[in-house]
C-alpha cells in the first residue's frame, strides 16, 4: 500500500513539474512573439514601460483592424466622365505652401502620366484640390465636400492637425486616405481603417536622431529648441521619450512661435546650461536662424535636427559659414543613380521646371498607389480600401522615394536616413543600428531590408 | 528530495488545492447567481466602496431581443446607410447619409432633403430636447433645429459654431450641446449665444471632439486624443480623464484609467460613466476605472462607434456587432454569415452561451441606437433593424 501511495505521489509530482515547465515555456514563447512584433519597428528597451511592466494590451500588431462595414456589393457607376481622386493640401493662407506645391505637383504628374496610360479603362482620372489651412476643424468639411464631388480616394495632408480631422470624416464617409507628408506618429495611432501613410514618421526619426547621439556620439544631455505648434510638440515627444529610455533625460525643452526671428532668449538659457547637444524641431526658415544666432552668441553644441531642415531654404537663413556637421534624418534619399527615382526627377523637372523634394516624390508614390489601387479594386471605395490596406498588395512597394515596409497600423516603417552637412552639402548615410543585446528579430529584419 | 522542489512542490500542491476550491466555489455561485433564459438575467451584490458607488453597481436585469425587423430603401428609406436613429414618442427619426426620415406607425410617413432646409443631406446625429420638443439634427454640413415644421440651420458662418461637422448633440436645460470636428460647442437656445470648447479654454490638447452626453449636472465629451472631458455646468469647472500610460499604442493596465485617449462615445446614467473608444470600453462609477476589451469579456469588438447608457446598463454599437452590458452580464447581438439567422452570445465570467435566432439586426457594423419603450431600433451601415423581447428564444444552438 505505502508502495502505491508513493508510485502516485511521484507521478503527480512528475505531472506537476512537466506542468511548470510546459507553462514556463509557454510563456518564454509569448514573450518571444511579442518582442518580434514590437510595434512601430521599436527595440525593446526603448518600448514604452519595458523595463517595468509588459502591458496588458499592445495595439497595432497584427492582425490589423478590420474593415467589418458593408460597400463592396455596390456595383460600379457607369455615368461617369472621369474619376474624381480628392487632394488636401496646403495652397494658399500658410507657412508650408511651398511644401504643398511640391505635394500637388507630385500628384499631379502621377496622375498625369496614369492618363497618358489611358486613365481608368479609358477614363481620365482628374485630381480635385481642396486647401487644407484655415480654422481648425476646417478639413473636416473639404472631406464632405469631395464626399459630395464624388472621389473615390484622398491624397493628403501635411499638417497634422487638418490630416487627423480629417481622416475622422473619411472614416465616416468610408473614402480611403493616403497621407504622403505628415510625419504626426499619432495619425496612424487611431485604429482608423481607413488610411495609408507612405512616409516614415517622427517615431523613426527620433530612433534614428538618439540612437545616432547617444550610442554613436557618447552625447548624454540633450536641450530641445522646438516651434510651439503640434508638429513640434508631437516629433519632440517621441524624441524625448526615446532619450529617457535610452537614459539620457532631455534637460530641457524650449519653444519659438512659427514666425519670430529673435531667438537668442532661448540660446542664451542653453548656452548657460549643460547641455551637450541641441536637438531643433520646426520649419527651416526658423531652424536656419537659429543656428545663425548661435553662431552669433558662440555657441558650439553639435546641432541635431527634423527631416525639415534638409532644405536649402535652410542653408539660406542659416548661411553657409555656420552649417558645417550639422545632423538631420530625412524619410527618402533623391539617388541619382537609383532608376525609379531618376526618371522621377527627370520627368518632374520637365514638367514643372523646379527639383522636386520630400513632398513631391512621396505624393508622386502616394497617387501611383491609389492609382494601382483604383485599377485593381474598381470604382468601389470599399474594395479600393481593401487593395489599398490589405498589407500585402504593397507590402515590399518599390517607389521613387524607396522601399516601403508597412505595419499593422498601415504606417510606413521603411528605411529613414541620416544626412550630415559636410562642405555646405546634404550628404546621406544610413541611419545606426541601435545597439542592443535584446534587439527585435523585427528591427534587425527591417534593418537588413 | 531537493528542498527546493519540496517547497515548490507544497506551494504548487496548496495552490491546486486553492484554485479547485476556489473553482468550485466559484463555479456554484456563478451557477445559482447567473442563469440566462426567459429573457431576464441577473446578478450579484456589489459590497464595497461608497454608498454612491454601491449604488452604481447595482446590477441591472438584461433582456434578450429576439424578434428583429428591418427597414431599407424598400420601405421608402432615403439610404440604406443609417447613422443615427431617434425616438421621440410614436415617431421615430432616423439619420442617413441621403437625408432624414420619420417614421411612424411602422411607416415611413415623411423624408427630408437639404432642399428641404438640411444642412447638409448626410444627417449624422439626432437628439429631443425635453425642454422644448424641438429635434436637433447633426449633419455634416451644420446643426439642425426642427421646430413647429420647420429647420433653422446653424453653421459656423451664420451662428459662430464650431465647425460645420456635428458628430453628436446632446440636449439638457436650455443648453444644446455640439460634439464637432473643430470642438464642443454649447448653445444657449434663450440668449442664442455658443460658447465653445477647444484646447485653447478646456484640458484638452486638440479641440477634435467626437462624441458628447451628460447628466447629474455635468456634461461628458469624447474628445479624440484627449480623452473624456468633465465639464461642471453650475461651476464651469473642468477636467479631464485619460490613459494614465500616455502611450498610444499599448495599455499598460485595464483598469487604471480610459483604456485609450481615442474615445469615440460618452454616455452617462444613474452615477455610471461609460466610454467607448476604437480600442475598447471604460466604465467609471465615479471611484474606479474599469475597462473591458473584446479578448476579455463579451463585448462584440473594440471598434466602438457609439455608446448608449440604460439605466446602469451599456449598449455599445461597434463594427462587429451589439453589445448590451450590465456590468457584470453581456449579450452581444451579430448577423450570423450567409444567413438571415442571429447569434445572441451570452457572456458571464469565464463562461459563454451562444444562442440562434431566426432574425437579427441588419448588419454587423452599427453606427447607433435608441429606446422606445420595450423596443430598441438600431442604426446600421445597411439598414434599420427595430428589435423586441419575445421573451422566448427561437433556438438554441448549445
Amino acid at each position: 500500500m505505502a508502495r502505491r501511495y508513493t508510485v502516485s505521489l511521484v507521478l503527480i509530482i512528475c505531472f506537476l513539474l512537466v506542468d511548470q515547465v510546459v507553462v514556463m515555456a509557454q510563456r518564454y514563447k509569448e514573450k518571444e512573439d511579442k518582442n518580434e512584433q514590437n510595434y512601430g519597428n521599436t527595440p525593446d528597451e526603448i518600448f514604452p514601460f519595458s523595463r517595468f511592466q509588459e502591458p496588458y494590451i499592445r495595439h497595432f500588431i497584427h492582425p490589423a483592424q478590420p474593415y467589418l462595414g458593408p460597400g463592396r456589393d455596390k456595383p460600379e457607376p457607369t455615368d461617369l466622365e472621369e474619376v474624381r481622386i480628392g487632394f488636401l493640401g496646403p495652397m494658399e493662407g500658410s507657412n508650408i505652401i511651398e511644401y504643398g506645391t511640391q505635394m500637388r505637383q507630385g500628384a499631379v504628374l502621377a496622375m498625369e502620366e496614369a492618363n497618358t496610360r489611358g486613365g481608368y479603362k479609358g477614363l481620365p482620372y482628374k485630381l480635385m484640390l481642396h486647401n487644407d489651412v484655415g480654422l481648425w476643424g476646417a478639413a473636416a468639411n473639404e472631406v464632405v465636400k469631395m464626399d459630395d464631388e464624388g472621389v473615390w480616394a484622398i491624397l493628403g495632408t501635411i499638417d497634422d492637425i487638418n490630416t487627423h480631422v480629417a481622416l475622422r470624416v473619411a472614416l465616416k464617409v468610408e473614402i480611403c486616405m493616403m497621407n504622403t507628408g505628415d510625419p504626426d506618429p499619432t495619425l496612424t495611432e487611431t485604429n482608423i481603417p481607413w488610411l495609408l501613410r507612405v512616409i516614415s514618421d517622427d517615431r523613426q526619426s527620433s530612433y534614428a536622431l538618439a540612437t545616432y547621439m547617444y550610442q554613436e556620439k557618447g552625447l548624454k544631455r540633450a536641450a530641445v529648441l522646438r516651434t510651439n505648434s503640434r508638429y513640434g510638440r508631437v516629433g519632440t515627444g517621441e524624441f524625448k521619450a526615446t532619450s529617457e529610455r535610452m537614459g539620457h533625460p532631455v534637460l530641457f525643452e524650449l519653444r519659438y512661435t512659427d514666425g519670430e526671428t529673435d531667438f537668442r532668449g532661448q540660446l542664451e538659457n542653453i548656452k548657460k546650461s549643460s547641455a551637450d547637444a541641441i536637438v531643433l524641431w520646426g520649419n527651416p526658415k526658423e531652424l536656419g536662424l537659429i543656428v545663425k544666432q548661435m553662431k552669433e552668441l558662440g555657441m558650439e553644441h553639435p546641432v541635431f535636427a527634423c527631416d525639415r531642415l534638409v532644405d536649402p531654404k535652410f542653408i539660406e537663413y542659416a548661411g553657409e559659414g555656420n552649417i558645417e556637421g550639422i545632423v538631420a534624418t530625412k524619410q527618402y534619399k533623391p539617388d541619382m543613380s537609383y532608376p525609379k527615382y531618376r526618371d522621377f526627377h527627370n520627368a518632374y523637372v520637365k514638367r514643372f521646371g523646379i527639383e522636386p523634394d520630400v513632398f513631391a516624390a512621396h505624393a508622386y508614390d502616394g497617387m501611383n498607389i491609389i492609382i494601382q489601387s483604383i485599377e485593381i479594386g474598381g470604382l468601389n471605395r470599399a474594395k479600393i480600401r481593401d487593395v489599398m490596406l490589405d498589407l500585402e498588395t504593397f507590402q515590399g512597394y518599390e517607389g521613387v522615394t524607396g522601399t516601403m515596409y508597412f505595419d499593422a497600423s498601415w504606417n510606413d516603417i521603411g528605411e529613414i536616413h541620416m544626412v550630415k552637412i559636410e562642405d555646405g552639402e546634404f550628404v546621406y548615410f544610413p541611419r545606426p543600428e541601435f545597439k542592443s543585446e535584446k534587439a527585435s528579430s523585427s528591427t534587425k529584419e527591417i534593418s537588413d531590408k | 528530495m531537493n528542498k527546493y522542489i519540496r517547497q515548490h512542490l507544497k506551494k504548487m500542491i496548496a495552490a491546486v488545492i486553492i484554485i479547485s476550491v476556489g473553482l468550485f466555489l466559484g463555479f456554484n455561485l456563478k451557477n445559482i447567481n447567473n442563469k440566462p433564459g426567459d429573457g431576464n438575467l441577473l446578478k450579484s451584490e456589489y459590497t464595497g466602496g461608497t454608498s454612491s458607488v454601491k449604488e452604481a453597481n447595482e446590477i441591472q436585469e438584461l433582456k434578450i431581443y429576439d424578434t428583429w425587423t428591418h427597414y431599407t430603401t424598400g420601405n421608402g428609406l432615403p439610404s440604406d446607410k443609417i447613422n443615427c436613429v431617434k425616438a421621440d414618442g410614436d415617431r421615430i427619426w432616423i439619420g442617413t447619409d441621403k437625408g432624414l426620415a420619420i417614421m411612424e406607425g411602422n411607416r415611413i410617413t415623411e423624408v427630408y432633403h437639404k432642399e428641404d432646409g438640411l444642412a447638409h443631406n448626410n444627417v449624422v446625429s439626432l437628439e429631443v430636447s425635453q425642454t422644448t420638443g424641438d429635434v436637433w439634427i447633426g449633419t455634416m454640413g451644420g446643426l439642425n433645429r426642427y421646430s413647429a415644421g420647420k429647420f433653422e440651420t446653424f453653421n459656423q458662418f451664420n451662428s459662430g459654431m464650431p465647425n460645420d461637422v456635428v458628430y453628436q448633440v446632446y440636449c439638457v436645460d436650455k443648453y444644446v450641446w455640439v460634439a464637432t470636428g473643430g470642438g464642443a460647442g454649447s448653445y444657449d437656445i434663450y440668449n442664442k449665444k455658443w460658447e465653445i470648447f477647444t484646447e485653447q479654454n478646456a484640458p484638452m490638447h486638440e479641440p477634435w471632439t467626437y462624441g458628447i452626453s451628460g447628466g447629474d449636472g455635468k456634461v461628458y465629451i469624447a474628445a479624440w486624443g484627449g480623452g473624456v472631458i468633465e465639464y461642471e455646468m453650475e461651476t464651469g469647472q473642468m477636467r479631464d480623464y485619460v490613459d494614465p500610460d500616455e502611450e498610444m499604442e499599448i495599455d499598460l493596465f485595464p483598469d487604471d484609467g480610459v483604456v485609450h485617449d481615442i474615445t469615440t462615445g460618452t454616455s452617462y446614467a444613474e452615477g455610471i460613466l461609460w466610454v467607448g473608444t476604437y480600442f475598447g470600453m471604460s466604465r467609471y462609477d465615479g471611484a474606479r476605472w474599469k475597462g473591458y476589451f473584446d479578448h476579455d469579456s463579451g463585448l462584440a469588438s473594440n471598434f466602438i462607434n457609439f455608446t448608449k447608457a440604460q439605466g446602469k446598463a451599456v449598449w455599445l454599437c461597434t463594427d462587429n456587432g451589439l453589445s448590451n452590458f450590465n456590468g457584470e452580464t453581456w449579450i452581444t447581438y451579430r448577423p450570423v454569415p450567409e444567413s438571415k439567422k442571429g447569434e445572441v452570445i451570452i457572456t458571464w465570467g469565464e463562461d459563454k452561451k451562444t444562442l440562434i435566432t431566426n432574425s437579427t439586426i441588419s448588419h454587423n457594423f452599427i453606427w447607433g441606437m435608441d429606446f422606445q419603450d420595450d423596443v430598441i431600433w438600431i442604426a446600421s451601415a445597411k439598414g434599420l433593424s427595430k428589435g423586441e423581447a419575445s421573451g422566448k428564444l427561437m433556438a438554441n444552438a448549445d
